[in-house]
């Protein structure tokens, strides 16, 4: 068929068999279930505070009224928590990208003792639960003076991600053909160049699928950034959001509005690198 | 190798040098406060004081008596397996359905993935508005009474409240990795199990089982890691209640050291949680890929 | 690809860069632990300020207090604190006694606090803290469905249980409650203990300390943690572990529920939903039928006994205590009592007429008599849990009473 050239799946297009239509019906009973809660927070995003408690919680806002939506905006402080937010993502990520490829590609390369140990050590990592660990993160944060700094929050991603960056990125690596390299070497490339104008070319899937994952991983993360950064010019929407739900304000209508704002940016992301993320996964996932 | 030693160290240090960096940052920002908090779990240290009066490792022996420590431990065990289990389960199966060849497979695997795009603090409150008001409204449209919705009231039902929670946040995103495993299987291999006179069942258990075995083993460390340290959905749904049914470990330690001002004993107990962690992914590292050289 | 990446980090370095270059004029950083009804005043101050001293910058954090002031000040005293400190009066006692808190003794502009707010806030003669409004805590009660039903005001609990059968009688739910907040079983088990304990015996906690008295052998205190179960039997059962506040209050609004123990930060849930809603509040009775109605002085400013900035501070401290526009602002926002003379709020507050009855009867008392003896967190809060547990049929009273017992390090 057409699409074989695509995608590395494909059979044949499938004629509708009884139990496809039964698999087709579960899964559309499936998404339903899972769109519901979606649909919920939506619509409670459009209610009066006294549609929210007083009317029936399932039914419609009586109009689409955006107050809920202004009042995010002034609360959430949204122009700075937004751009607080995007920003400590996009660096966060990008750094990432750049250490945990170049990382996974020399330990991949070497059989050394030490570059055998970097990535066990690496690995611990995953393991570490960082919530747990908050005070001490915030003691070694202060004595190096990073705290209360976009920079400071910044290194904590990179330090607290680059575990399940390292790991991916490596078992990615073995897909990555040694054969270009070795001539580019004979050819008198240094490392650093090798690695930049042929590995990294090539490392586009595992990256896109690491950026995705980091992303919303940093975009949602709620601990670092009230430890880092949680003064309010410095604040993340999470951080933000949290506080409309907290016993602080129990404002949920704005909260809800709010958590439709927060979600939007990312699922673009998603939705729109879906295909590049997809195929990351797909050497993930076989060469685990 | 065919390279002379000097060219060789020079080509090694600058391998070096990019793994370095990132070890540097990873060692200040999470091995060194780890090393930090055993130093505490040695003291009877609140938290606040500037002294820190070392005690040996009596915290550890108290790991061992406190009832507390028992019981989230306890919920923190039914909270992973369940997990473990419900997810991989519901996860294949999605996979498999939606490369069956079905229509509109591309927006359902965008729907069933966006819960967890979604921040797990958000998760947990916008469930406990779900089991404390629509649900309630929807069982009484039903003719049901509506308390029955309320699963993270009763101390019997909150576990299974908090699952259903957490398996709509985190299902789909299981479901893309091993949908990605089978959208990479030779479809040659199903042509010659068809050739072969296998059905569909057959096909199932002798061709997709055993090729999603590495997925399998990535999803089982990474769902078993994660629920030992949930922490977040608890934050904005049940605190840890009714009463402490839903404590997790992390949630214990987290309160224990902060809220309790017993800092010293919330890093023993912080240390332990380490330990499991560890033993578990080695163990299930161990076991997997034994079975994925087997099979 | 390359380009792009440094471009990126370039812009991200200026920006941070930038962040900082504005330091001319002094900023204070501020961290305000604020509870239900405190969110919002930090701009009331911010405006106030840039009027009278537009020099002077506030940098806030505001945090929940109840969740996230204590670990955040726990954070700061590795670090250094903040100029100023936003909390509650019971912090002073605290974060007072570790020598962490300016003496506010001699300033001016103290004079225009209420000496009784002044009380709980003073630590070896020297007052440490600013203590800016205050809550009030009782039964609150519908007016509507008391007059309707020709109930009066319970005194003992006689007549409490009376009102309970009268209003079940009439498919009343007698008391609204939200008891999935671990903070709500604990704050009116401490309203139980301040007019069943402390109002006997003053120094209770320190007595409990000390190894004179314990929870087990205290009927008191048994009564005090055995009236959840009141609350608990005659309120929605099913329902109470899985509410919020606000949807609760809205219930009681609603007229589904007559009663609720509870404070002044319900206030602002109930005129929001309803704000012709007419309400009461009266104490809850006690055994002895002389229950006192409980106030909490609130908002208390600290300011950190470090800073360098001691001057800018005090102006801050200054404009708060004598703006008069601002503070009825702020009365206003939170529907809270003042703790600053000569300032009356101007929103209607439908159960004023009755805390003035008792205020003129001498009838109030400083919940703080209790909460300043029994720390919060980890003490009250894990009993509270216990509670929990006893009403869902978890723990016994008897268990519940030795948990507390062993507690007894961690009190304060």
């Amino acid at each position: 068929m057409s699409r074989k050239t695509k995608e590395p799946k494909i059979r044949e297009k499938v004629k509708f068999t009884p139990a496809l239509w039964i698999t087709q019906l579960v899964m559309l009973g499936a998404s339903a279930l899972f769109l519901a809660p979606l649909l919920i927070i939506l619509n409670y995003s459009f209610k009066t505070k006294k549609e929210l408690y007083v009317g029936n919680p399932l039914a419609l806002p009586q109009s689409l009224n955006l107050t809920n939506y202004e009042n995010a905006y002034k609360k959430l402080n949204l122009e700075v928590t937004f751009f607080n937010t995007a920003l400590y993502t996009i660096v966060s990520v990008l750094i990432l990208a750049l250490l945990c490829g170049a990382a996974a590609w020399a330990i991949a390369r070497n059989k050394g003792k030490f570059f055998q140990f970097a990535y066990l050590y690496f690995i611990i990592g995953i393991l570490i639960p960082a919530q747990a660990l908050f005070l001490p993160i915030y003691i070694v944060g202060y004595s190096t003076g990073l705290v209360n700094s976009r920079i400071g929050v910044i290194l904590m991603y990179v330090a607290t991600n680059i575990s399940f960056g390292v790991f991916l990125m490596t078992s990615f690596m073995s897909t990555v053909p040694v054969e270009l390299e070795e001539a580019a070497r004979i050819d008198g490339c240094s490392i650093y160049r090798t690695y930049f104008t042929i590995v990294f070319p090539l490392l586009k899937p595992a990256m896109a699928t690491l950026i995705i994952m980091q992303s919303f991983q940093i975009w949602n993360d709620y601990l670092m950034s009230s430890l880092y950064v949680s003064t309010n010019r410095l604040k993340t929407l999470t951080v933000a959001i949290q506080s409309l739900f907290s016993a602080q304000s129990s404002d949920y209508s704005t909260a809800f509005a709010a958590i439709v704002i927060s979600v939007l940016p990312i699922t673009i992301l998603f939705v729109s690198l879906q295909k590049y993320f997809i195929k990351g996964m797909t050497v993930g996932a076989v060469k685990g | 190798m065919r390279k002379m030693s000097p060219s060789l160290r020079k080509q090694q240090m600058q391998y070096l040098s990019l793994v370095l960096p990132g070890m540097i940052i990873f060692t200040f920002g999470l091995i060194v406060p780890m090393f930090l908090s055993f130093y505490y779990s040695l003291t009877s240290w609140d938290g606040m004081t500037v002294e820190k009066p070392f005690i040996g490792l009596g915290n550890y022996v108290k790991l061992f008596s406190d009832p507390y420590a028992r019981n989230a431990w306890w919920f923190t065990i039914r909270f992973t397996l369940w997990n473990t289990i419900i997810q991989n389960v519901a996860a294949i199966f999605m996979a498999v359905a939606l490369d069956s060849g079905i229509k509109g497979q591309k927006l359902m695997r965008t729907i069933f993935f966006v819960p967890c795009l979604i921040s797990a603090v958000v998760v947990g409150f916008v469930w406990l508005k779900l089991y404390g008001n629509v649900l309630p409204a929807l069982f009484k449209l039903m003719g049901l009474q509506g308390s029955l919705a309320m699963l993270l009231g009763k101390e019997e039902t909150v576990l299974q409240g908090l699952l259903i929670a957490n398996n709509w946040q985190w299902i789909g995103y299981w479901m893309l990795i091993y949908l990605a495993a089978l959208q990479s299987i030779p479809s040659d291999l199903y042509e010659a199990a068809k050739v072969d006179g296998a059905n569909a069942v057959r096909q199932f258990i002798n061709i997709t089982i055993p090729m999603l075995a590495p997925a399998l083993t990535i999803c089982i460390v990474g769902i078993t890691t994660g629920s030992l340290k949930v922490y977040d959905l608890l934050v904005a749904s049940t605190n840890g209640g009714p009463g402490r049914a839903s404590t997790s470990i992390i949630y214990y330690t987290y309160s224990t050291a902060i809220n309790g001002r017993q800092y010293g004993y919330g890093s023993a107990l912080t240390i332990s949680v380490v330990f499991a962690l560890l033993l578990v992914a080695f163990l299930q590292v161990k076991v997997l890929k034994k079975r994925e050289v087997q099979m | 690809m390359k380009k792009f990446v440094s471009l990126l980090l370039a812009m991200a370095l200026v920006l941070s860069l930038c962040a900082f270059a504005q330091a001319e004029e002094i900023t204070l950083r501020v961290l305000a632990g604020q509870s239900t009804t405190d969110a919002g005043i930090e701009d009331m101050i911010d405006e106030a300020l840039a009027k009278k001293y537009p020099e002077i910058k506030l940098e806030w954090e505001c945090v929940d207090w109840g969740n996230d002031f204590q670990p955040k000040m726990q954070v700061y005293m590795q670090s250094g604190l903040p100029d100023i400190m936003i909390g509650k009066a019971q912090d002073v006692s605290t974060y007072g006694s570790l020598g962490l808190l300016a003496d506010l003794t001699a300033q001016p502009y103290m004079d225009n606090i209420l000496d009784a707010a002044k009380e709980g806030v003073t630590l070896d003669g020297k007052v440490l803290g600013m203590t800016f409004n205050c809550l009030y805590q009782g039964v609150y009660y519908s007016r509507e469905i008391f007059n309707e039903l020709g109930l009066s005001v319970p005194k003992t609990h006689e007549e409490l249980a009376a009102v309970i059968e009268t209003l079940k009688a009439n498919g009343i739910t007698p008391f609204a409650s939200h008891m999935v907040d671990t903070w709500s079983i604990g704050n009116v088990t401490m309203q139980f203990a301040v007019n069943d304990v402390f109002n006997k015996n003053a120094v209770w906690g320190d007595d409990f300390r000390a190894g004179k008295v314990s929870f087990e052998t205290s009927p008191e205190y048994k009564t005090a943690y055995e009236y959840n179960k009141l609350i608990y039997d005659n309120t929605w059962t099913d329902e109470t572990f899985s509410l919020e506040q606000t949807a609760c209050d809205a219930k009681m609004v609603m007229g589904e529920a007559a009663m609720k123990v509870s404070g002044s930060w319900s206030i602002q849930n109930f005129l929001g939903i309803d704000e012709s809603y007419d309400f009461g509040i009266f104490p809850f009775p006690n055994q002895t039928g002389d229950a006192k109605l409980l106030f909490e002085p609130n908002i208390t400013f600290m300011a950190s006994a470090k800073s360098e900035y001691q001057d800018a501070i005090n102006k801050v401290f200054e404009v708060i205590a004598t703006d008069k526009d601002l503070q009825v602002a702020i009365y206003d926002h939170t529907m809270t009592a003042p703790m600053v003379k000569d300032v009356a709020p101007t929103f209607a507050n439908p159960s004023q007429t009755d805390i003035d009855a008792y205020a003129a009867a001498g009838m109030i008392q400083d919940v703080n008599l209790g909460n300043n003896q029994l720390v919060w967190g980890g003490f009250q809060e894990e009993n509270a849990k216990d509670i929990a547990e006893y009403l869902q049929g978890k723990l016994t009273i008897e268990e519940v009473l030795k948990a507390s017992d062993a507690r007894r390090d961690n009190s304060k």
